[in-house]
């Protein structure tokens, strides 16, 4: 590509865009159409002569050249930059089958270091980033699914003018246009963009406000931590963020906060709470959980209480009475465990704490930090950073539409955003643009707000851009390159810069000068992915105003018999809609509900049976004039009378994986109060849709399958999770290989968080099969997380269970394989040969754990070209009708085998990681060998809570589960 | 109707050789045709898009394709036990029965090896199933019962076929020498394999059918006991059940019963077999159908017996799930079919009562395609960890490859009935001469 010029390239982008932008039958068809453009002819002057007729010869030459520009969608490798690996000897060095590079993303609200695996120059896997100190080397499933982001086909590729596809140049002919016009007075030139956590961009923005006066910088995320900093602000004067160290807390108390699911800081919170937590140790953090509607927090809390949303502020006022900071109780509450928690947290005067989550008022937020004040926690559990001037500068999204509505707004450059779809219909985003003279989108799709824009502008991906960014503990992590860009696009620091004139520097000089760093600083700064020394200091800051407030949850209106409150929540994996098009998290069963491809309304089971409503059943939720029609999902676990709405669903232009998908929640959502609705009436449609969820049986039906105590018990008796000793099997034992794998799962530390089962989708080339196998239940996830409920529906205790493969000793998989295709190994792999399976299934028939999945159709993709780019390498694709399942991550072990053969050594315990255990935020996985008394999965196999899964078919599989230790405050009853 | 030869050996060749083909059976051959070509679309689409075109899906790995096979061979089971088995006990009116039932056992036989092929996930290569030297050295696995069944198929067809053939010889010849085209004398002289009716040819062929009989009939049984050991050597609970051998090949007489029944009844009133094949020969059938069937029915409940007595949780959850479960209906509609309906047979009216055997006939046949997906479906649905349970939903290709394999098996009886003797004419023959 190098050798073509500036002009050619041109040409040959706008071919790319057209390529990739047809799809099946239309794509041969747009590459037999091309002999006749003239962007072809440029690029390829031989066509030119070939004519009408195409003899043989001429038939190759036309072969040759689509050839050629099929290979343009994936031409591309290692950036032109110079990029450093985390490991290996950077320039110079013979290029390497697999690197890591270290960087940065920020996604769902937080910035996580990450480690980028690429193979010959394509980035393959994403792994945590274990000298980043928020991730550890975990990370969770959105950020791993962000390669498959990276090799979407759907990205936008090219600019377009119009709907029409434009060039840069044309639009840096526009931007200067837009310097002189605004260059004196930028008061009608707007920006509305995403929270910036990009210093260089910070910088950038102030640059852009300076070089047009007046102009104002607009941040709106459907998603934000808005009332967090507003009910700081009540407190102490000041917006500010909270850091959260759970290292400290040994009582917690969440308040409608998932701290586990979606807080930023969410890794090192369940990090820090899982290590702490150990019932060995003898004593372990003790959770509460107060919640509207299930989250992963209250599924793993030792105490979990559904309550109306409309009611918390309310719990929240008598709890502050109860520690004295508060000015009024609250008398009507009914909340029997009130004071054994007041207790238990008086007792842990700065060890406890205290979290509200988002989606409360700021009063509320205000109230709680006083509450962690007077516990002591401010300084050890919480700590307080302070937020940029930007974002407390900036307007708002609802401010901007309601100038753009009185015309106040002739230019506006949306960056990275799409507010068509994410904000509250009622602000009629769509309309207000139509007033807008020139509207510029810049953004990773032609979405749903590049449709209604003057200028779409294709951003460059995370993966292929220099930046840096400050996660919400304040460490900065330079964002470099593993990739050079696949399309057209620009990174937001090119763009900023190019409007505003800078266009001397490159990326990698401007994040360079944003911290100074040159040499050999710079490289180590790549190299571990972090600049250790921009940490920002936390705040220290006097006693707070003692808010006070009464609650400002509507809770005081009289609650009709017949209305709802509805709650907002992030999307697990979709998070704000944004990552609709990935079909690896629109198939990722969402923790709790276990649905997949579509959003529902969580109502609580009491609610369905008065209302007679079943899984699936449409409803139709009216706020006002607001009106969204959704199925409903009875979710164990939610409070009684809180209809809870997950963000992200149903776009109309995310593309082919996402559009469609989903009830838009952003139709129901008010400006004023983005989070909470009262007084919402709920009808049934009489309609139904079938949902799809990957777990139709909650209960365990009697069996031991979680085995699960609590602390007290367990201390007298450990190991009540023992089962018998293994009985005899008529089949020989197997003679004992050079090692013996094995894993062990502790589900004391799962969360249920999946990134296993993304880490594990990413690694081993699984397909996405598309809602409807999955309602057919023929999903493919190897590692599946199993939920399931004890207790009653309107209050249960969840447990969840990771499902891998159990290579058993005796698998009963083996014995019935006509062909011998799933064969067992000298080290104990139950291993799946694909080329010799012919799918008769009765190994998955007779896997009495369910783990064997069948590609029942052609399930991989083998379409575009950035599906093939993307895949691991070291893994095969599976054709259809073939069967696949968990294979303890072969590839890795052989890798280490081949490492420690060729050093004339024994493979080091911890050396095999699998792909699960690597990103799992709480380390719940452990694997390797068995045989050796001394490594990691044989102490923990040792442990007496060790057990395995069905141990009485005899199949001794070589993963077992470490049972779940619960910690009940005693002086609760009924609860334990 | 066709007027009734003074002999019926002569009419049973009168009928291959100079009846034309009435209406009847043009549109029962043209309805079974475009079952046929239903069939024939769904291998098609099944070869192209796969497997996934019916309604199976984890846990349901197994679905109409099995229980399809596992019916089909049942069915063909019947017609060698009521030929080979009879003769060997040398019970004479079988003769009227034999023939059509042979062919049914070849025709069912075949439509059933279609499914064990076309479940595959990758069908074009079953034949690694069959040992076969090649140069990576791979064999099939031994320990796994599929290996076993693939030669249980093998030799059972092989039998049935041979044993079909060998039996039509003596009137191979008789048409060959009755035939007055040119064409026919030609192919019924070489299926007659020059058979010339010599005391050497009587004699050999008396010893062969002997033989052959005495083989076939200990691989029915072997080829049932097969089938079950498909299922019952898994760790499946509602298979693993030492009672499966018995209990399946009582279930496949069961059906093969039924089916001649139901066969035998309107062709022997088209074909005005009236005098042959007599309503006594129907009640003989019946009374052994209801033998079968009441043994079928000590299966179902000492299946129940055991999965109590077993104290197994799985094996008791199964057992309440197929009284009350989301299959209850299927399991009840087996019980209704297989083992109510057929107490009727206990009374001599309805044994000598043809539209009464008909109706029973068809009602344990639908019983026993219903027993083998209740057997199937209804143990692997909900297995032992709750969050893997899952329902079964056939698609439309699931009742196209069912109903388009009735719909083969149809055609190629109607072929038989046409173009072949549909009773042993040199049978006939030796009773006419011994009174």
């Amino acid at each position: 590509m190098s050798s073509l010029t500036a002009r050619q390239r041109e040409a040959a982008q706008a071919l790319r865009a057209s390529v990739n932008g047809a799809r099946g039958e239309h794509y041969w068809r747009a590459l037999e159409s091309f002999a006749d453009d003239p962007r072809v002819h440029e690029l390829f002057p031989q066509l030119r002569d070939m004519g009408a007729s195409l003899d043989r010869r001429a038939f190759l030459k036309l072969m040759g050249a689509s050839m050629a520009m099929a290979g343009l969608a994936a031409c591309s490798g290692p950036p032109s930059d110079r990029i450093v690996p985390l490991l290996g000897r950077g320039d110079g060095a013979p290029p390497q089958r697999s690197l890591f590079y270290a960087t940065a993303v920020a996604v769902a609200g937080e910035v996580a270091g990450i480690l980028v695996e690429t193979n010959e120059g394509r980035p393959t896997k994403i792994e945590g980033n274990p000298e980043h100190p928020l991730n550890a080397g975990a990370t969770d499933a959105i950020t791993q699914a962000m390669i498959l982001e990276l090799w979407d086909p759907d990205r936008s590729q090219t600019p377009y003018r119009k709907q029409a596809v434009a060039s840069w140049d044309t639009f840096d002919g526009d931007a200067a246009v837009l310097r002189q016009t605004y260059g004196k007075d930028g008061s009608r030139l707007r920006v509305l963009s995403g929270r910036l956590h990009s210093t260089t961009a910070i910088d950038q923005a102030g640059q852009w406000l300076r070089r047009f006066p007046g102009s104002r910088w607009h941040i709106h995320e459907a998603i934000d931590d808005a009332a967090v900093m507003a009910g700081l602000d009540l407190a102490y004067g000041r917006p500010l963020r909270p850091r959260l160290d759970v290292s400290h807390a040994r009582v917690i108390l969440t308040l409608e906060a998932d701290l586990l699911g979606d807080m930023p800081g969410k890794m090192k919170a369940a990090r820090d709470f899982t290590a702490n937590r150990d019932p060995t140790t003898g004593s372990m953090t003790r959770l509460y959980a107060v919640e509207s509607s299930p989250t992963l927090t209250g599924a793993n809390a030792d105490h979990t209480f559904p309550m109306d949303a409309s009611d918390i502020p309310g719990l929240v006022d008598a709890l502050a009475a109860k520690l004295g900071v508060g000015l009024q109780s609250n008398p009507d509450l009914v909340f029997p465990a009130l004071d054994a928690i007041v207790n238990d947290l008086k007792m842990h005067i700065g060890t406890s704490l205290v979290v509200a989550g988002r989606s409360l008022p700021a009063p509320v937020h205000a109230c709680v930090a006083a509450i962690n004040h007077a516990l002591g926690n401010v300084g050890t559990s919480i700590h307080y950073l302070p937020v940029e001037d930007i974002e407390s500068g900036a307007g708002t999204l609802a401010g901007l539409v309601a100038d753009m509505h009185a015309r106040k707004v002739d230019t506006l450059l949306i960056l990275d955003g799409n507010p068509a779809y994410a904000a509250p219909a009622m602000l009629d985003f769509a309309g207000a643009l139509k007033k807008v003279r020139q509207s510029i989108h810049f953004g990773l799709y032609r979405d749903e707000t590049a449709a209604l824009c003057d200028w779409h502008l294709p951003s460059l991906h995370p993966l292929e851009a220099w930046s840096d960014l400050r996660a919400a503990d304040g460490t900065v992590s330079v964002q470099q390159p593993v990739i050079s860009p696949l399309y057209a696009g620009r990174s937001l620091h090119a763009l900023l810069g190019g409007i505003i004139g800078d266009v001397d520097n490159d990326d990698m000089a401007r994040v360079m000068a944003t911290w100074k760093l040159s040499g050999s600083a710079w490289d180590e700064a790549l190299r571990r992915g972090s600049i250790n020394t921009a940490v920002t200091p936390t705040v220290m800051l006097g006693a707070p105003r003692v808010a006070g407030t009464p609650s400002a949850m509507p809770s005081s209106q009289a609650r009709s018999a017949d209305a709802v409150d509805v709650v907002f929540r992030p999307d697990a994996t979709l998070w704000d809609g944004r990552h609709a098009n990935n079909g690896w998290l629109q198939e990722l069963p969402r923790p709790l509900t276990r649905l997949t491809w579509h959003n529902a309304a969580l109502v609580s089971p009491s609610l369905a049976a008065e209302r007679k409503l079943a899984n699936g059943d449409i409803v139709e939720l009216r706020a006002g004039k607001r009106r969204l029609e959704i199925p409903i999902w009875i979710a164990p676990g939610q409070a009684p009378r809180t209809v809870a709405l997950a963000l992200g669903g149903g776009r109309w232009r995310a593309g082919q994986v996402g559009t469609g998908q989903g009830s838009n929640a952003n139709a129901l959502r008010h400006t004023d109060s983005p989070w909470f609705e009262a007084g919402v009436q709920m009808i049934a449609t009489g309609r139904r849709r079938e949902l799809a969820s990957t777990q139709e049986h909650q209960a365990m039906n009697g069996r031991d399958i979680v085995r699960a105590s609590t602390l007290d018990a367990f201390r007298d008796n450990p190991s009540f999770a023992r089962g018998k000793p293994t009985p005899p099997s008529f089949y020989p034992d197997r003679s004992p290989g050079e090692y013996a794998w094995g894993m062990s799962i502790d589900l004391n530390a799962c969360i249920g968080c999946n990134a296993c089962t993304i880490a594990c989708q990413s690694e081993n080339n699984i397909p996405v099969v598309g809602e409807d196998q999955v309602r057919r239940g023929r999903q493919m996830h190897w590692i599946r997380v199993d939920r399931y409920y004890t207790g009653q529906p309107a209050a249960p205790r969840t447990f969840h269970q990771p499902v891998p493969c159990m290579h058993c000793e005796h698998a009963p998989c083996e014995v019935v394989c006509p062909v011998g295709a799933t064969v067992h190994d000298s080290e104990g792999l139950n291993l799946q040969v694909y080329n010799r399976c012919v799918g008769t299934r009765f190994c998955a028939n007779n896997c009495p754990y369910k783990v064997r999945r069948f590609n029942f159709l052609e399930f991989s993709e083998w379409a575009s070209e950035q599906s093939k780019a993307r895949r691991n390498p070291e893994v095969t694709v599976r054709s259809r009708g073939v069967m696949e399942k968990c294979t303890y991550c072969v590839q890795r072990i052989e890798s280490a085998h081949i490492e420690a053969d060729r050093e004339g050594r024994r493979i080091a315990d911890g050396e095999v990681v699998t792909a699960c255990q690597a990103v799992c935020p709480t380390k719940a996985i452990v694997f390797g060998n068995v045989a050796d008394d001394a490594t990691a999965v044989a102490r923990a196999k040792a442990s007496p809570r060790s057990y395995a899964l069905l141990e009485e078919l005899n199949t001794r599989p070589r993963t077992t589960y470490l049972a779940a230790i619960r910690n009940p405050n005693p002086a609760i009853e009924g609860d334990a | 109707m066709t007027r009734v030869a003074i002999l019926p050996a002569d009419h049973v060749l009168d009928l291959v050789l100079n009846r034309r083909p009435g209406r009847l059976w043009a549109a029962s051959f043209a309805g079974a045709l475009t079952l046929t070509i239903l069939l024939a679309a769904g291998v098609v689409v099944l070869l192209v898009r796969g497997v996934g075109i019916w309604g199976i899906d984890m846990p349901v790995a197994w679905g109409f394709a099995i229980t399809d096979y596992v019916w089909w061979i049942g069915i063909g089971m019947g017609g060698t036990f009521i030929s080979a088995a009879l003769y060997l006990t040398r019970q004479p009116w079988r003769t009227a029965l034999s023939r059509y039932a042979e062919a049914m056992t070849v025709f069912a036989v075949s439509v059933s090896g279609i499914f064990p092929i076309l479940h595959l996930g990758r069908p074009w290569f079953f034949y690694w199933l069959m040992p076969y030297p090649d140069r990576i050295g791979l064999w099939p696995q031994w320990r796994s019962s599929l290996s076993w069944d693939f030669f249980a198929i093998t030799a059972y067809l092989i039998v049935s076929v041979l044993y079909f053939y060998m039996g039509m010889l003596p009137d191979m010849a008789a048409l060959r020498d009755g035939a007055r085209s040119r064409g026919r004398q030609v192919v019924y002289g070489l299926l007659a394999l020059g058979w010339r009716g010599e005391a050497r040819h009587w004699q050999r062929h008396r010893t062969l059918m002997l033989l052959w009989a005495a083989v076939a009939v200990p691989l029915v049984f072997s080829v049932h006991s097969m089938v079950a050991l498909d299922f019952s050597v898994g760790q499946v609970a509602g298979w693993h059940s030492t009672i499966f051998p018995p209990f399946f090949v009582a279930g496949a007489l069961f059906s093969g019963c039924a089916m001649v029944l139901v066969l035998g009844i309107p062709m022997r009133r088209s074909l005005g077999l009236e005098t042959i094949i007599t309503i006594d020969h129907f009640e003989k059938l019946a009374r052994l159908m209801l033998a079968i069937g009441l043994i079928v029915a000590y299966g179902y409940v000492m299946e129940v017996f055991t999965a109590y007595y077993s104290g197994d949780a799985q094996e008791i959850a199964l057992a309440r799930n197929r009284f009350g479960g989301a299959y209850a209906w299927v399991y009840w509609s087996t019980i209704g079919c297989n083992s109510l309906a057929l107490q009727a047979l206990w009374w001599r009216r309805v044994r000598t009562s043809l539209p009464a055997l008909m109706v029973v006939g068809i009602l344990v046949l639908v019983g026993m395609w219903m027993e083998r997906f209740m057997l199937i479906v209804t143990s692997i649905y909900r297995e032992r960890l709750p969050s893997s349970w899952g329902m079964f939903y056939p698609t439309l290709w699931d009742f196209a490859f069912l109903f388009g394999s009735i719909g083969l098996f149809l055609a190629l009886f109607l072929l038989f009935v046409r173009y072949l003797p549909v009773l042993p004419v040199f049978e006939l023959r030796q009773e006419g001469e011994t009174p």
